[in-house]
């Protein structure tokens, strides 16, 4: 038997009773609820599960959105039960990369610009980030669109645009959540790919939630949640 | 009836929810637009009130008379009594004398004592006694039976504690006598004279009490009822040359005349305050709209017409007008308290005297304010509701167009606003038109508007040229804020022009008043000259009518050889409608140690020529309202004396009674006739020594001779409080101008709350790509600070452009007067950055908004 130690040091992704109760006023809704997962380093995670189940709400305390009520939670080495919230910041800017269902790119930035921002954010030489963003565009099949605005973008080349945005940084873990929900089948498939590009060319681990089916030849490991519980295999949605 | 029952309940679901939902906002843009409509409502309601006794004192004072008969200048010989009576168009007549007196060994506030001719006035004015259980009715004849009876307005009785059968001592301007008061007015007619500061005696009393045997100020006529005008004409020309036959209101109009000016200019400068509040209520229409885009799509889609959306956006700003005013009525009262007492200081210093005890609630002046108010607030509404209409029901189709921006266009505002620019130019050299300053006071909405529309293209401008220059020094935040402003288009713009506003307001009337201000400094310096000023005693208040009598100047001549004197004689007279002042002066000596601020004309010249006597100078004032100037004759009779003297000059004059003709005091004497000395200034020859205390040794000698007949003041005392009702007057601006800053910051404050909510969705996602909190506030205070600096250079260049508007057009239309331009720099440096830090504190509460909710929720779709 692995210790809790080892496990911790080998997995990325490490919770113990994790927990996010949201509070309504009086009532209490349950997001998740004692969740225990591991995670390897070089994974792609795909999260199912139904409207409702938590998915959003485990991706968003993996990303440093958000604190869990109970419970613990360690992301490539950095505790985030209980961090500073510049701690988290530092984060989100440089560990994990993150991508939308609806894209969420600033309007009134241009492709070139909304891709460099983390990294202006972060406090990178300009220079770098631009010729780093450059590449990544390139790569995304984006150069063409580079001074344009998300306004002018197709779905498609906007969720790529938000790809190249989580990329910026290097981080070592990009999560995203229903990155294919406001896209058609075509472009859908052509996002997981590039996703699964991410996993395995360049070794990063990917965890994708979604509840359509689209990601699952992708899948090096399928979490499934139900009511804010990690759901016996097999995945039955 | 049933579409208006639907579009009720359409409103209360769609609009009234929804503002429920954000009620903060909507509570902040009311808070704004009640003050507004509070100040509109006090400053007109306090302005009413001082017309409305104004006009109710001059109507029971002039009475019923057909017309009045007068000396200008003088007074009328009491034997045309009995004349006037001898033609067969006049019925009846009654002659009048009025003065103002006050209590005696009190300091106590004058009051007016007009001496009648009981019998004779019965068909002239109305005035009752009140009645006491144990009177018979008939204490009225005891003025006529017994010397020496009186009978008081009620404030006057309340104020002193006064009632029947008490003695009082009265003084006048020429001696103390002891009264006993017959009876108290009771209310109605004459009593509401003055706000009922009145005395009321016989005329033989009044004459004996003032020394005028013989003499009446005026007598009112009555014509028999089948007199034809023809009739009346005849009846004038046989009257001797120096009486004049005039209408009983005339002093009524020119009063009213000055009043309603000054209440236009106020009731504008309130204005302001509401036309900043149009940009909150803008702001927040326009924010309804535009962040429920879709559901007006999908409204539309399923069946709703463009029109109905229209009413509901429209709707809402007249909701916002209508409870803003109500919101606005609990404000007055506070408001109009203070108002009413500075309003009416103002009007009794600048213009006439005005009592003004309560407020008479003016149903026009409520519904005015009432419907301006929501007139306004409907009218802001008006644009956003256009393109509420104008949304296409395909738009509900599009999934997610997250990131869209509907984007009007700059260009079209900055030609339009342009456009409104380039007219204030020729709005702005029109004459008035009704007797007003309409097109100045167009060219000045024009000018704000005009401002307001360059407000976008300023950010966008100010946002691309600087934004990467602040990358560099200042870091991403600013960038951001840069590059946010740059696009928001008209979204940030409105609250600019908002600030613009009132920054322009601010700025332009500090600008006005410190030239005003310094103007008068220097008129009072030259013109007000003089160490101590003497003039017969309550000279001033009575028009001084009453000069000084011959044995007091022979004393007071002997101070020759100690100072300089300069005596004068002032006369009220009217140049067609207009009154003005005709001063006779002693110049040789007032050239020795003062001047006038000169205009028009060669000064050393026309100093020498107006020593000759060979013409006069007029004010500007007196220019502007009567189109005289340099070169033309000004012909007026003075007493018994015709003049007609060319004007030599123009010059710059801030006395209260508006215009100003000076003539040599001993040329008049020598070639018309010989008058007495209304008052005096003396000069201390030796300029050297401890003048301080020459001047008090001069003042104090007068005092203990003359300190019963003379008002006696040092002439800097007589400066210093000209230069403290200037300060009184305008603290009612400062008060207005104040309150338009506040509304503007309101504006600053829910702009960027509102600005923060709709891009929670942004701000979120920044946070979610590595921003920290410090980063997002201090993008948020750097956009706050961008609109701040933009606004106020704008606002100032705005300022500086209205203020030449204000002392070239509207103060020489509605006031005659212009200034010498001056910039307060030390004022405007000190309370510009002020103004600054203001739009940032306007920040923090959206600051303290973002992230209310936790991140996390950008995860949550729709
Ligand atoms: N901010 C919040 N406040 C209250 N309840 C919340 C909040 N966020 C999530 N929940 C609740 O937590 C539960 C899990 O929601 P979550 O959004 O994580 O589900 P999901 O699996 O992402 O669903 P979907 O597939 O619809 O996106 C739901 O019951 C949801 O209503
Ligand atoms: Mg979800």
């Amino acid at each position: 038997m692995e210790t809790e130690k080892e496990h911790r040091t080998k997995s990325v992704i490490h919770a113990r009773h994790l927990t996010r109760i949201y509070k309504m006023g009086d009532s209490e809704v349950v997001g998740i609820d004692d969740v225990n997962l591991d995670i390897a380093p070089g994974e792609l995670v795909v999260l199912k599960g139904d409207s409702g189940s938590g998915k959003s709400t485990l991706l968003s305390l993996i990303a440093g959105l958000d604190r869990p009520t109970h419970g613990h939670l360690t992301v490539a080495d950095h505790d985030l039960t209980d961090t500073t919230s510049s701690g988290l910041t530092y984060f989100r800017r440089a560990v994990v990369g993150m991508v939308f269902q609806s894209f969420n790119l600033m309007p009134t930035l241009s492709v070139l610009e909304n891709a460099c921002l983390p990294g202006l954010l972060a406090g990178n030489p300009p220079d770098r980030i631009k010729s780093k963003a450059m590449e990544l565009l390139d790569w995304l099949g984006l150069s063409a669109r580079m001074n344009h605005l998300p306004a002018q973008l197709s779905g498609g080349e906007m969720q790529r645009t938000a790809i190249a945005r989580a990329l910026i940084n290097d981080p070592e873990i990009i999560l995203a959540d229903e990155p294919t929900g406001n896209l058609d089948s075509r472009n859908g498939r052509i996002v997981v790919e590039l996703f699964a590009q991410l996993n395995h060319k360049w070794n990063r681990t990917v965890m994708i939630a979604t509840h359509s089916n689209i990601a699952d030849s992708a899948a090096t490991v399928t979490v499934c949640l139900k009511d804010g519980k990690i759901d016996g295999q097999p995945c039955d949605i | 009836m049933r579409h208006i029952g639907f579009f009720f309940r359409f409103f209360i679901r769609f609009s009234l929810r929804n503002m429920k939902k954000h009620l903060g906002r909507a509570l902040t843009v009311l808070l704004g637009i009640a003050l507004g409509a509070a100040v509109f409502t006090s400053v007109r309601l306090s302005i009413h009130a001082a017309l409305d006794s104004f006009t109710q004192s001059m109507d029971v004072i002039a009475g019923s008379a057909d017309r009045v008969l007068v000396q200008p200048g003088g007074r009328v010989p009491e034997e045309w009594v009995s004349k006037l009576l001898k033609f067969s168009a006049v019925r009846e007549v009654s002659p009048v004398l009025t003065t103002y007196v006050r209590l005696a060994g009190k300091q106590s506030e004058p009051f007016l004592l007009i001496g009648i001719d009981p019998l004779m006035d019965r068909g002239f004015h109305k005035w009752q006694i009140l009645q006491h259980a144990n009177q018979d009715g008939k204490s009225w004849l005891e003025l006529i039976q017994k010397p020496s009876s009186l009978i008081i307005g009620k404030s006057l009785a309340e104020k002193y504690a006064l009632g029947r059968g008490d003695h009082v001592f009265i003084e006048s301007t020429r001696q103390t006598d002891e009264f006993n008061i017959v009876g108290i007015l009771s209310p109605g007619g004459l009593a509401a004279a003055e706000g009922g500061m009145i005395g009321l005696t016989d005329i033989a009393t009044f004459q004996e009490f003032t020394r005028l045997y013989g003499w009446v100020d005026r007598i009112d006529i009555k014509f028999e009822p089948n007199a034809e005008s023809k009739d009346i004409d005849k009846f004038r020309k046989m009257l001797p040359d120096n009486l004049r036959l005039g209408p009983p209101s005339a002093a009524k109009e020119s009063g009213q005349g000055l009043i309603r000016s000054y209440q236009l200019n106020l009731s504008i400068l309130s204005f302001a305050s509401l036309f900043v509040g149009m940009f909150l209520v803008y702001s927040l229409v326009a924010l309804n709209a535009a962040s429920r885009r879709r559901e007006l799509a999908i409204l539309r889609a399923v069946g709703a017409s463009p029109y109905l959306l229209f009413m509901v956006f429209l709707a809402e700003g007249a909701l916002f007008g209508v409870l803003g005013w109500l919101t606005a009525l609990p404000i007055s009262t506070i408001l109009v308290k203070y108002l009413l007492k500075g309003v009416s200081r103002t009007i009794s210093l600048l213009f006439v005297k005005v009592h003004v005890e309560t407020l008479s609630l003016s149903p026009w002046e409520i519904l005015l304010s009432f419907a301006v108010t929501v007139f306004t607030s409907s009218v802001s509404a008006l644009q956003p509701a256009w393109e509420a209409m104008q949304v296409p029901p395909n738009e509900a189709l599009e999934i997610s167009r997250h990131g869209r921006m509907r984007k009007t266009s700059v260009r079209k505002l900055l030609i339009v606003g342009v456009g409104c620019l380039v007219l204030v130019v020729p709005l702005s050299l029109l004459p008035k038109i009704l007797n007003m300053p309409l097109p100045g006071y167009l060219a000045i909405l024009l000018l704000f508007t005009g401002f307001s529309l360059l407000a976008p293209w300023g950010l966008q401008r100010t946002g691309h040229a600087l934004s990467p220059i602040l990358h560099r020094f200042a870091g991403i935040p600013a960038y951001l804020a840069g590059r946010y402003v740059r696009d928001s288009g008209t979204r940030t713009a409105v609250s600019v022009g908002a600030l613009i506003t009132a920054v322009a307001l601010f700025a332009s009337l500090v600008i006005m008043i410190h030239s005003f201000r310094s103007t008068v400094e220097l008129w009072a310096d030259q013109t007000v000259s003089g160490d101590v000023f003497v003039a017969a005693k309550m000279g001033q208040i009575n028009q001084f009518r009453y000069p000084i009598s011959p044995a007091v100047v022979m004393g007071l001549k002997e101070f020759k050889n100690r100072a300089d004197l300069v005596p004068s004689r002032r006369f009220y007279l009217r140049y067609n409608r207009f009154p003005y002042e005709f001063e006779l002066l002693y110049l040789k000596n007032f050239f020795l140690h003062g001047d006038f601020v000169w205009l028009k004309g060669n000064p050393d010249r026309v100093r020498t020529l107006l020593t000759q006597g060979k013409g006069v100078v007029i004010s500007e004032v007196f220019s502007n309202r009567t189109g005289l100037t340099v070169g033309d004759i000004f012909r007026a009779r003075i007493q018994s004396s015709r003049v007609s003297l060319p004007v030599l000059g123009i010059i710059r004059d801030y006395r209260t009674q508006g215009g100003v003709v000076f003539y040599s005091l001993s040329q008049f004497n020598t070639r018309y006739h010989d008058v007495q000395w209304s008052g005096c200034r003396i000069f201390i020859k030796d300029r050297t020594h401890d003048h301080e205390a020459a001047v008090m040794s001069v003042k104090n000698d007068i005092v203990k001779r003359w300190g019963d007949k003379l008002d006696i003041v040092s002439g800097n005392d007589l400066r210093k409080t000209i230069l403290k009702v200037f300060d009184e007057t305008f603290a009612i601006t400062t008060v207005l101008l104040l309150i338009a800053l506040g509304i503007a910051a309101l504006g600053i404050a829910t702009t960027l709350t509102v600005l923060v909510l709709e891009r929670t969705k942004q701000l979120n996602t920044l946070y979610a790509v590595g921003a920290g909190f410090g980063q997002i506030r201090s993008m948020i205070l750097w956009e706050a600070a961008f609109m701040a600096v933009v606004g106020e250079v704008a606002g100032v260049l705005c300022g500086f452009i209205l203020s030449y508007i204000l002392v070239y057009v509207i103060n020489r239309q509605s006031f005659g007067w212009t200034f010498l331009y001056a910039v307060d720099w030390r004022a405007l440096a000190m309370s510009l950055p002020l103004i600054i830090l203001a739009a940032l504190a306007a920040a923090y509460p959206a600051v303290k908004m973002v992230f209310r909710e936790s991140p996390a929720t950008l995860l949550r779709e729709n």
